[in-house]
């Protein structure tokens, strides 16, 4: 029995032998492609209960931080927002089992303190669990609250930013909604507080400012403006178009008029003052042509995403090139811009209408590029990253901007413009500050009447650069001759501006 | 007195990596434990050198590894046991020592009472029937109750336990007594059925009678580890007893066939099978998706005792205690148990060869195989090398009944391990049969 005793042995022992490997299989070959399984909740449980670094607004302002839970399994920390729906959108949240939004995702590992150097003492070999430091913001509170309060309980979106660094001042967008629920360390009631935001009237959760797209309205005049200005088609002061109260593009019958129904011309810098619709639909049509208007478009940033660090955002649009249609006649002394199947959209785009939709974030570079000499920055919300010590470990690397949307001079023209424009129409305008604004009123064609009400500005001290960009826009506006982009946007900006210079002095 | 001396070094080894992961342990889970730190070491190592006397006394010769690895598993079982009870909130650990003080009392107590097997050979049937019965024991109404889809427990107020973990020990005397007797007249063919050669029936009956029993009450018990255990049992035993491969060539087949039939028949088979295949597709939480995350957690060294989540498997404590093992120590800590079961297969198949009386051998034989397989089936589930099946961990999983029954083995392994004589320490010269 003993030969057969020694065949059962060594097959036992096989099978333990089979259950080693198989055992290194899962331990060590699979385990990567284990842990990324999605029913794997270990490594998102261990990060949820992390301590996370404190977020500060530039002014020092705490603006997310993590607090110990005390719980002595499960998570040991939970993230509180001091501020509620003031940050939800660009702080954003972190919730389990979902993802995290906002500077909570696009930073996680600076928040999670991974990117700090290592090994700064030797407890660290046995407590391998980073230390997050701080990060810090280029938002301002105080203007993040200017924002808020301005805006009331109106749906639209404020940004606000430098325009020559791009840092973003402010960002808010109403409706907002308190992410503290959603970080609860109780998974029930953060799934019922995000299935209830879901539900919810106005869709809170959207980042209105840079995930939505718009009609511009009058706004996108700017471009328009920029195209010809670039292309040495017009100048600020050549041609003076007519006073007309309509204009007809060829191919159609569909007339379009000014915003009062009155008549409108005069030179460029005119036509920004007193928005005038038929002069600038008739620049692009007969003028610029189609791909003047694209190029131009697509230098100020549209049709891409812009380059921000906050996740999800989206391109701003402007008709493609062959949605034009094809191009019936020639460019010739009279129709420069030649003719094509669709001009009549393009004269209805160059006034941002038809298919042009923006981000007000989008809106905001524009206009950071005609206050910078033409130099289009790169947004961010990211200043610096601090190691717990307090030492700067990252700072967000500007570059040389995002694009150059237009030559220094055409910008430096178009600014003065602008500027006119707000000593004249007063949209924004604050003693002692060289303000320009481009105000819109984006129609919605709906019945009754809607409009978008816009307004895109600069600001800064005589003589200095222009230290703030901003764009705002009021959604949906119930349209009559008083709720135009200055009525109802203006003295938002105009709230940012005061704030921004007020406690830059004080 | 080498081997015992061996055993008791070996002991005293064990003693003291359990307690030093307990230590570990609630260095993790903070200083509560610490004081108990003392009283838990001088007790654990009371009781095994009370069990080391016993066996002094009463098998002076016997194998001194088989002792030293059944404590250290028990001993790193309780261990994550405790570790689990933690974030859990139960007190498992505790019932699990007092198992663990009746296990070796047991043991004990099957050294002493029990001083020569030979005369159990006589009883073989009796033994069989009392097999079947114990087996059957669940299926009373009234005292037998249905946990987590088998019925496989008694309760009698507070206490239950699973009388089909000792009708294993029982069956495992009858099927070594009737081999014995019959394994000459089994070993020869008489009738031929193609190119294999089969014994007449009426010497494969009773035993063929005992194993249709057993695995019907199985089966119909939901119990599919015990009755693939069994099964495995009976094939090893009639293997080793007879030599001849034709037997384990025609149980495989049959057992291919049955397998196939109760997989189309029974739901709960079906079931078992469907979580092997895909174990991934059915949902968080389940049970076998979990311990290979809990494994692939661990990686080489583990996350440590106390640091990882072991107590997301379900039955962590029971039949999934290597994937916690394995989550908190590691690919290490894991293959210490792979090793000490292996090494408890050669010490008992080496203890089986040594034996010269035949009853003796196939004994030990069959009881080290229970052990090795049960072992091996519920690895394997876990691992997924085999459908999941319901059987515990020896010596680790929380579980009376099966505790004391597998230290019970141990007696039994240790008693048969010290009939050898000292003088007669080599296999026999010649083997009667091939």
């Amino acid at each position: 029995m003993n030969a057969s005793l020694r065949h059962v042995m060594v097959v036992l022992l096989g099978c333990f032998v089979l259950l080693f490997v198989q055992l290194n299989r899962i331990q060590v070959l699979q385990a990567d492609e284990l842990a990324a399984n999605g029913f794997n909740t270990r490594q998102a449980r261990r990060d949820f209960g992390l301590p996370r670094a404190t977020i500060l607004s530039s002014d020092g302002i705490v603006i997310a931080m993590s607090e110990p839970t005390g719980a002595a399994e499960g998570f040991q920390n939970r993230r509180l927002y001091p501020f509620a729906d003031l940050y939800a959108h660009s702080v954003g949240y972190v919730s389990f089992g979902r993802n995290s939004d906002g500077v909570e995702l696009t930073y996680s590992e600076e928040i999670l303190g991974r990117t700090a150097p290592r090994l700064t003492e030797l407890a660290d070999l046995i407590d391998q669990t980073p230390d997050p430091g701080t990060v810090v913001l280029t938002l301002d509170h105080g203007l993040q609250q200017t924002a808020k309060e301005a805006l009331g309980d109106r749906t639209g979106s404020v940004v606000a930013m430098d325009p020559q660094t791009g840092a973003i001042l402010a960002l808010y967008s109403f409706p907002s909604f308190d992410p503290n629920p959603l970080a609860d360390t109780n998974i029930g009631s953060a799934n019922a507080a995000f299935s209830e935001l879901l539900e919810a009237d106005g869709n809170p959760l959207r980042a209105r400012a840079y995930r939505d797209i718009k009609f511009p309205g009058s706004t996108f005049k700017v471009i328009t403006a920029a195209a010809g200005l670039e292309h040495n088609l017009v100048t600020i002061e050549e041609p003076v178009f007519p006073e007309t109260d309509s204009y007809t593009p060829p191919l159609t019958t569909a007339a379009i008029r000014n915003f009062d129904g009155g008549p409108c011309g005069g030179d460029l810098a005119q036509l920004l003052v007193r928005s005038c619709n038929t002069a600038f639909a008739e620049l692009a049509a007969e003028t610029l042509g189609p791909e003047i208007m694209v190029n131009q478009a697509e230098a100020a940033g549209f049709n891409n995403v812009p380059p921000f660090d906050l996740p999800g955002s989206v391109a701003s649009v402007f008709p493609a090139l062959d949605t034009f249609g094809a191009q019936l006649q020639e460019p010739n002394e009279i129709r420069p811009a030649g003719l094509y199947e669709n001009t009549p959209k393009l004269a209805q785009a160059s006034i941002g209408q038809n298919d042009v939709a923006a981000t007000p974030l989008q809106m905001a570079l524009m206009i950071a590029g005609v206050a910078n000499d033409g130099v289009i920055p790169i947004p961010h919300v990211l200043a610096e990253v601090r190691d717990v010590e307090g030492d700067v470990i990252d700072t967000f690397d500007v570059g040389d901007g995002w694009r150059q949307s237009m030559e220094p001079e055409n910008a430096a023209n178009l600014a003065a413009a602008l500027i006119e424009a707000d000593e004249v129409g007063g949209a924004a305008s604050v003693d002692g500050l060289e303000i320009g604004v481009k105000t819109g009123t984006a129609q919605l064609g709906t019945d009754p009447p809607r409009t978008h009400a816009w307004i895109v500005g600069f600001a800064g001290r005589p003589g200095e650069d222009p230290q703030i960009a901003v764009a705002v826009l009021v959604e949906g506006q119930e349209g009559s001759a008083d709720q135009t982009g200055g009525g109802v946007a203006g003295p938002i900006a105009r709230d940012l501006f005061i704030e921004f210079f007020d406690s830059a002095e004080g | 007195m080498q081997a015992r001396n061996l055993e008791l070094s070996l002991l005293v080894l064990g003693t003291v990596i359990t307690v030093v992961a307990y230590g570990l342990l609630s260095v993790a889970d903070g200083a509560e434990v610490r004081a108990q730190i003392v009283i838990f070491f001088v007790i654990i190592l009371l009781l095994l050198l009370g069990a080391h006397v016993v066996v002094r006394n009463t098998a002076p010769n016997a194998d001194g590894l088989l002792l030293p690895l059944a404590a250290l598993l028990n001993g790193l079982g309780y261990v994550m046991i405790a570790r689990i009870d933690i974030p859990k909130e139960t007190d498992l650990a505790v019932s699990q020592s007092a198992w663990t003080f009746i296990g070796v009392g047991a043991f004990s107590a099957t050294l002493l009472l029990i001083p020569d097997l030979k005369k159990f050979a006589n009883y073989r049937y009796s033994l069989g029937l009392l097999g079947v019965g114990l087996l059957m024991t669940p299926l009373i109404p009234g005292l037998g109750v249905n946990i987590n889809g088998a019925q496989i427990w008694l309760r009698a107020g507070p206490f239950s336990i699973q009388p089909g973990e000792f009708a294993k020990i029982v069956l495992a005397a009858f099927l070594a007594g009737y081999l014995v007797e019959k394994r000459e007249l089994l070993a020869l063919s008489n009738r031929r059925l193609g190119p294999l050669n089969f014994p007449d029936l009426k010497h494969f009956g009773p035993l063929l009678l005992a194993l249709v029993i057993a695995l019907l009450v199985m089966v119909t018990q939901r119990d599919l580890g015990s009755s693939l255990l069994f099964f495995t049992l009976f094939l090893v035993m009639i293997y080793i007893a007879t030599g001849r491969t034709a037997y384990v060539a025609t149980g495989l087949s049959l057992f291919m066939v049955g397998s196939f039939v109760s997989w189309r028949l029974f739901s709960h088979v079906q079931t078992r099978v469907t979580q092997w295949f895909s174990p991934f597709d059915i949902g968080p939480g389940e049970q076998i998706a979990e311990a290979s995350f809990a494994l692939a957690d661990g990686g080489i060294t583990g996350r440590g005792l106390g640091e990882g989540t072991p107590q997301r498997i379900p039955f962590a404590e029971t039949d999934m205690i290597f994937a916690a093992v394995g989550e908190e120590l590691g690919l290490l800590g894991a293959t210490v148990v792979l090793a000490a079961f292996m090494f408890f297969v050669s010490s008992g198949f080496r203890v089986a060869a040594t034996v010269n009386a035949p009853f003796e051998k196939l004994l030990a034989a069959g009881l080290t195989a229970l052990i090795g397989f049960q072992a091996f089936i519920i690895i394997g589930g876990v691992l997924r090398v085999l459908p999941l099946t319901g059987v515990t961990l020896p010596y680790m999983s929380y579980g009376g009944s099966s505790l004391i029954s597998n230290y019970i083995i141990l007696a039994l392994l240790i008693r048969i391990s010290d009939s050898t004589p000292v003088a007669d320490k080599q296999p026999a010269l010649v083997d009667s049969t091939s």
